[in-house]
């Protein structure tokens, strides 16, 4: 008696043990559809999705959405996945460490959104289409495979370029350089004066410039080759030319940039605009709620600026980092998840995101903000200034390839004299090489 | 005159009690239901313990050789057979190729001097009757109960270039030239990452030390200071061979726990930088696997690590095999 007790007792816990590792069912409520929604919490917070989605649900009585929201959402959903469980809509762009949209993107494993640009926006006349501002989509961010078919849709759009502090550039009497003859003559001057031209918070964040940079340099066309690896692309005279002008400016970077440029001390970098050691870093708006409460210098205030062009009034980009909403193809509620999304572009919705300082592409939107916001915004309306938008293309993994890494992690390698501009050069020639063939 | 000899074969442990043979004959018909009831009970009680140690060790385990043969991005469920592709890819991989010098860089040079050091600090703290030796031994220890992310972030102010503990030092011993950017020099970035982990490990392996010190008779060492040994001729005739099986063990964990330990140090303090100077095998197997979307790949490494540490202990087993020697 008292051995079958035990044995029961064992396969209790052996079957409480299995249960336990496979819980969380569908929670299918009466009738009403479960819609999942998955977002990364970024420097916007919360609230504003608990409110947008409150805003939604009062329409849509028959909808009951879920929101799963966290600073590190690809760890929380990636697991479910694996698992089969999938959410319906992830609020996630590409460029974050796990990269598991663009995981996903080479798999192919995203819905076609196309028909959401041409649905109308719920309780709206418009289209979405109609109402997102002009070249932010059909780029290699929202269709990453190159095609007329939108896989991401924009969700909030920021402008990232070079940070600096307005208030020192004013009480020293220095212009913004808008040649990179301007800008290494400021270099010069700032140095005499214990000042560095330049650091960044780690390599990483040289994206923004090198996007600009490239696209300055050689164009819009130019920018497209580099990014989907066109052959020998980085041997012609305008890669070598980018090449050039940054291993000139890394000449001038704070000597500290390097030690601070981990995960540990990045933020020691960004310090040093603060205190007025370095002049200018790459970065995103989402620098004055980062370093809010960060010592400064007297009068410091926040300002971004465009890369210096190339010549003399020529066009100048400057990169924007849009975020992006997507839905998994192997999502359960696929319909009411697009009907979500293009709620998400509703005069209502971009309301309640535009108070927590997110801003969504949308046409009108920009003149209506106030604050540092409005002056980073403007950016866009300098007439010889364009918006960038995308990134390197999708292509099937390659083992041991990361032409990211290759393209901004070697600058700290140039700075400590490790490695030489050819060495860089050849480097990624090589990766891009690789990545060519498999994406043909 | 004390003698150390080894004992006879078949008796190594001194404390084993004789065979209760006399109680078994006295229960007599009764003992073979016991056992197979004994039987029952044990493998009911090892049961669930087997269960979780299948679906989480071993299922996994072989999961990652078999993954290891396939080209897959972590999500997709098309999953492609590529033999020991990623194997013959590795040779070529020239992130991986000093991934793997870094790994073994790191083992050797952290172990001999975690090791050294827990034993030198462990006798003379055993044997030097020290003022205070319960505080240093406190002190030395506090390093293992702290969490990863704690010590990379005191090893960020030790380190810091500018205020840091280690630069403030050198200033304030007028020694500015020996001033380093400790996490941003390529060529000091892996070793300040040793020292980080030397820190964090001496403190255990010296405690352990210590406890196996401290149970060699006191008699020994007074037989030998009477003949005239020096604390050194101790050291190495009485201490070291009477602690040999405990530093064997430790030696073999040590090795182990130092390829994961590189890992999250790794990761928390430099993220494998500044382009690529301080990765190790396992911080590029996470990166493949997860981050460049080659989760085959990063299995294949896996292998090898495994491959790796497998080998390297049983060389180190093997290496430091003798006769055990008692007291």
């Amino acid at each position: 008696m008292r051995r079958s007790l035990v044995l029961a007792g064992a396969a209790v816990t052996v079957l409480g043990l299995l249960a336990g590792c496979s819980a969380g069912g569908d929670g299918s409520n009466s009738g009403k559809t479960t819609l999942r929604v998955a977002a990364l919490e970024g420097g916007y917070g919360r609230d504003m999705y608990a409110q947008v989605i409150q805003a939604y649900e009062a329409s849509r009585p028959d909808v009951d959405v879920q929101l799963q929201i966290s600073k590190s959402i690809e760890d929380e959903i990636t697991p479910n996945m694996k698992a089969g469980r999938y959410p319906d809509v992830v609020v996630l762009g590409q460029g974050r460490k796990a990269a598991l949209t663009e995981t996903l993107i080479k798999d192919k494993a995203l819905e076609d959104l196309t028909p959401v640009l041409k649905a109308k926006v719920p309780g709206e006349d418009k289209t979405v289409g109609d109402k997102l501002i002009e070249g932010i989509v059909g780029n290699l961010n929202t269709n990453p495979y190159r095609t007329d078919q939108t896989y991401l849709m924009p969700m909030y759009y920021a402008p990232t370029g070079l940070f600096y502090n307005k208030g020192l550039f004013a009480q020293k009497g220095w212009q913004t350089p808008t040649t990179w003859d301007e800008m290494f003559a400021l270099g010069d001057t700032a140095k005499a004066q214990g000042i560095s031209l330049f650091t960044y918070p780690t390599a990483g964040y040289l994206d923004s410039f090198f996007f600009a940079l490239l696209a300055d340099v050689g164009g819009e066309q130019f920018y497209t080759d580099v990014m989907t690896y066109k052959q020998g692309v980085w041997q012609t005279p305008q890669a070598r030319q980018v090449l050039d002008i940054t291993t000139r400016l890394l000449r001038y970077a704070a000597p500290t940039t390097v030690g601070y440029a981990n995960e540990q001390d990045f933020t020691k970098n960004q310090q040093s605009i603060l205190d007025n050691k370095a002049l200018f870093m790459p970065n995103g708006t989402w620098i004055v709620g980062e370093m809010a409460n960060a010592p400064r210098a007297n009068g410091f205030q926040w300002g971004l600026t465009p890369l210096p062009a190339v010549t003399a009034g020529g066009k100048r980009y400057i990169t924007t980092s849009v975020e992006s909403v997507w839905i998994p193809t192997a999502a359960k509620h696929k319909d009411a998840a697009k009907d979500f999304i293009a709620y998400l572009y509703s005069d209502e919705a971009a309301k309640i995101f535009a108070k927590s300082n997110a801003i969504q592409p949308l046409k009108g939107i920009a003149s209506g903000l106030s604050g540092e916001n409005a002056e980073f915004y403007k950016v866009y309306e300098d007439p010889s200034v364009a918006a960038l938008v995308g990134g390197f293309a999708s292509t099937a993994p390659v083992e041991g390839v990361d032409i990211k890494a290759t393209l901004f992690d070697t600058a700290n390698s140039i700075i400590s004299g490790d490695k030489t501009e050819d060495q860089w050069q050849a480097a990624l020639n090589d990766a891009s090489e690789k990545l060519r063939q498999a994406g043909d | 005159m004390t003698t150390i000899s080894a004992p006879p074969p078949g008796s190594t442990d001194r404390t084993s009690e004789p065979a209760p043979s006399a109680g078994r004959s006295r229960r007599g018909a009764r003992v073979p239901a016991r056992r197979r009831g004994d039987v029952g009970f044990v493998l009911a009680c090892l049961l669930p313990a087997l269960v979780l140690f299948a679906v989480f060790m071993v299922v996994p385990t072989v999961n990652v050789f078999r993954m290891s043969l396939y080209t897959w991005s972590g999500f997709s469920p098309d999953l492609r057979f590529v033999g020991l592709d990623n194997f013959t890819r590795l040779f070529d991989d020239e992130q991986f190729v000093r991934a793997f010098q870094n790994t073994v860089a790191l083992l050797v040079v952290v172990t001999v001097v975690t090791m050294g050091m827990g034993l030198f600090l462990a006798a003379i703290m055993t044997r030097q009757r020290l003022r205070g030796r319960n505080l240093y031994r406190f002190v030395l220890y506090i390093p293992n109960v702290l969490s990863v992310v704690v010590i990379a972030a005191i090893f960020s102010a030790v380190f810091d270039q500018e205020n840091g503990l280690l630069n403030g030092v050198l200033r304030l011993l007028s020694l500015d030239g020996l001033q380093q950017v400790w996490l941003g020099d390529q060529k000091l970035v892996l070793w300040s990452v040793a020292i980080a982990m030397v820190w964090q490990s001496l403190g255990y392996y010296m405690v352990l030390y210590m406890s196996s010190m401290a149970s060699i008779p006191e008699e020994l060492y007074e037989a030998s200071a009477l003949d005239g040994a020096s604390a050194g001729r101790q050291f190495f005739t009485i201490t070291l061979p009477l602690i040999w099986q405990n530093l064997r063990t430790t030696l073999t964990f040590f090795v182990m726990s130092a390829v994961n330990l590189s890992f999250v140090l790794v990761r928390a303090m430099t993220g494998g930088g500044p382009d690529g100077s301080s990765e190790v095998l396992l911080s590029y197997l996470y990166k493949q696997a997860y981050t460049n979307s080659s989760y085959g790949y990063g299995m294949a490494i896996g292998v090898v690590i495994f491959a790796f540490s497998f080998l390297v202990s049983l060389l180190v087993s093997r290496a430091t095999r003798r006769e055990p020697v008692q007291f």
